[in-house]
């Protein structure tokens, strides 16, 4: 990082928003096409019924919640990076910071699309909103979906605003260097800013309780969301732990998608002098951390199915590991768990291949822990004539691939249209006090 | 306006700008700078009150709205009471949080004085990328002076208009 001037920083950012080429646009035609299928799947969906979907009796909640909770939890360590890691002072954030927060507005986009599909009839959504209507029927507040409408709500919002104001000086220097119609638009949507000393001594003030605001947030979006389950009585769901369990859950698999992200994207825009090595370590350190706690968290739970003596809970307990979706769940021990131990060792941590590996592993990983939790537990809950199986259905397949294809699509759209590294934060961290140019 | 490629020696224009007939009209810069805060002897940001200001709205909305939708009904569910109060605990935290922010974005807004394009024509294009601008006015028979003073510092010299320099 010594080797980066303010100059260099810019020329280097700046270089990555040329016009792109031939590939980058057949790339997002081939991820729109991902995006059309998932539409076309949705509205045959909403045409034909919700039946055309795997779920049943008894178990109701399939794929779209899973995908929901999969796609929030990838949210969070972009909330991480930005406001934790930023009031903590962990430099090594900079380089990523900027990547890690797009990838959680686009994530709670798409987290805030499978509640409405799993809705079936989406255009009762308003029913859930605190709008009067002709039968004078309001929320009850004491739900935690209820919870989850507000919190994932103001959580788009926070993470969208935050987001937006990070990127202002960004988009300043953009502007000054953009000629014809990218000049004009560019100096509307940077707001005139010109760094004044009186700009940036509310900004900075003002950044920093938007990372003081979205620490909580984020903490409480995924507890929430953990309640969703938590507060049930179904076994396996009704447990305390579920909120830390979820809160680190996300951060393990948004740290990983990061790395997915980031690693080709360094690559792609010669990146490496920004996104050091050590930059990627730290992250891959950072997720030894987050899946220790998710290694915790499992065997806690099956130490207090044993340690209550609750057959239900018991029952649940052996059945995860032993039943009719035991592959999906040592899937989930192997790559939450087992597989970030690696990091423990230098070589791992360093090889850029290996990171990326890894990273899709606990990715996997991830996207099991939720379809264990969701599917195990209610098909098999107390009663054993009213259990069931359940697969996902062709319909489901082709939304979840949809989302996968729009979440990727935004990506590439943002990476070459705006700074997907912030400049700002980035001279910051190369530091003060030098002579800035080449 | 003085361009400096070095945040030191725009701080030393700044300070010896202070004892001088000259008046300091702005400074820009590509990063917030502790030193130029510093030699301009800034206050801290009054962002904060419209930040809190959003969040005590917030949290009584919240709360209050979750007050009201419950009481339309007046149904027990769960046990729990009509109005709740952990539950509706958690409604009034969102929505302090949320309330909190537009408070921030709106006090960035007012404060900062954003949407405001005229400060463009006062302003080096440089200075978002490695410069930094001081930003001075002095009357037409001190201009060469002034230009003077900009280069001995180790500044690059540009006019902006009569008196702006």
């Amino acid at each position: 990082m010594s080797e980066l001037t303010f100059e260099k920083i810019d020329q280097t950012v700046l270089e990555t928003l040329k016009p792109p080429d031939r590939s980058y646009w057949l790339t997002v035609g081939i991820l729109f096409l991902g995006v059309l299928t998932g539409a076309a799947c949705w509205i045959y969906q909403i045409l034909t019924g919700l039946g055309v979907a795997g779920m049943n009796n008894p178990v109701a909640w399939g794929t779209y919640l899973i995908n929901f909770v999969f796609w929030v939890g990838i949210a969070h360590s972009g909330t991480l990076i930005s406001a934790i890691l930023h009031l903590l002072r962990a430099g090594w954030r900079n380089p990523i910071a900027r990547a890690a927060e797009t990838m959680t507005v686009f994530a709670v986009c798409i987290a805030g699309l499978f509640p409405f599909i799993h809705l079936g009839r989406v255009w009762m959504v308003f029913y859930m909103l605190p709008v009067p209507n002709q039968r004078n029927l309001w929320q009850n507040f004491q739900s935690p979906l209820m919870f989850d409408v507000v919190a994932i709500s103001t959580y788009l919002t926070v993470s969208s605003l935050f987001w937006y104001t990070g990127m202002l000086p960004d988009l300043a220097i953009i502007r000054d260097r953009a000629t014809g119609v990218r000049k004009k638009i560019f100096k509307i949507i940077s707001l005139g800013w010109t760094g004044a000393h009186e700009q940036w001594r509310h900004y900075a003030r003002g950044y920093l309780f938007f990372a003081a605001l979205a620490t909580p947030l984020v903490i409480s979006v995924h507890s929430v969301v953990s309640w969703d389950f938590a507060l049930g009585i179904v076994p396996g769901w009704h447990t305390t732990i579920f909120a830390p369990y979820f809160v680190a859950g996300a951060i393990h698999s948004g740290l990983a998608m990061v790395l997915t992200l980031m690693i080709p994207i360094r690559k792609l825009f010669h990146y490496e002098k920004i996104i050091t090595v050590n930059v990627l370590e730290n992250v891959a350190k950072t997720i030894i951390f987050t899946g220790l706690i998710v290694a915790f968290s499992y065997a806690t739970e099956f130490f207090m199915a044993w340690y209550s003596r609750n057959p239900l809970e018991v029952a649940i307990f052996k059945y995860r590991p032993t039943g009719d979706y035991a592959v999906g769940f040592w899937i989930m021990v192997i790559c939450n768990t087992m597989v970030p131990l690696l990091f423990f060792f230098k070589r791992f941590r360093t090889t850029i291949l290996w990171l990326f590996v890894i990273s899709i592993f606990v990715n996997i990983g991830m996207w099991y822990e939720r379809y264990v939790i969701i599917i195990s537990s209610v098909s098999h809950d107390f009663i054993p004539h009213a259990w069931g199986l359940y697969s996902p259905s062709i319909i489901e397949f082709g939304i979840m691939i949809g989302s996968f294809c729009l979440f990727f699509f935004l990506y590439l759209l943002f990476v070459k249209h705006l700074p997907s590294i912030s400049m700002t934060e980035m001279k910051e961290a190369v530091g003060q006090g030098a002579s800035h140019a080449d | 306006m003085g361009l400096f490629t070095d945040e030191n020696r725009a701080v030393s224009a700044i300070e010896a700008v202070k004892g001088s007939p000259w008046q300091l009209r702005r400074v820009h810069s590509p990063i917030p700078s502790h030193k130029i805060s510093e030699a301009l002897n800034l206050k801290k940001s009054k962002v904060g009150w419209f930040t809190l200001a959003g969040g005590i709205t917030g949290f009584f909305s919240g709360f209050l709205l979750a007050v009201f939708t419950a009481t339309q009904w007046n149904l027990i569910v769960s046990g729990k009471p009509v109005v709740a109060l952990v539950p509706f605990f958690i409604v009034g935290f969102e929505f302090t949080i949320l309330f909190a922010v537009f408070g921030n974005v709106a006090g960035l807004i007012h404060q900062m004085q954003l949407p405001e394009f005229k400060g463009l024509e006062e302003y080096d294009p440089r200075c978002s990328g490695h410069h930094f601008g001081v930003t001075v006015s002095c009357k037409a028979d001190d201009l060469e002076g002034l230009k003077h003073f900009f280069q001995d510092k180790g500044g690059e010299v540009k006019v902006i208009s009569n008196g702006f320099v």
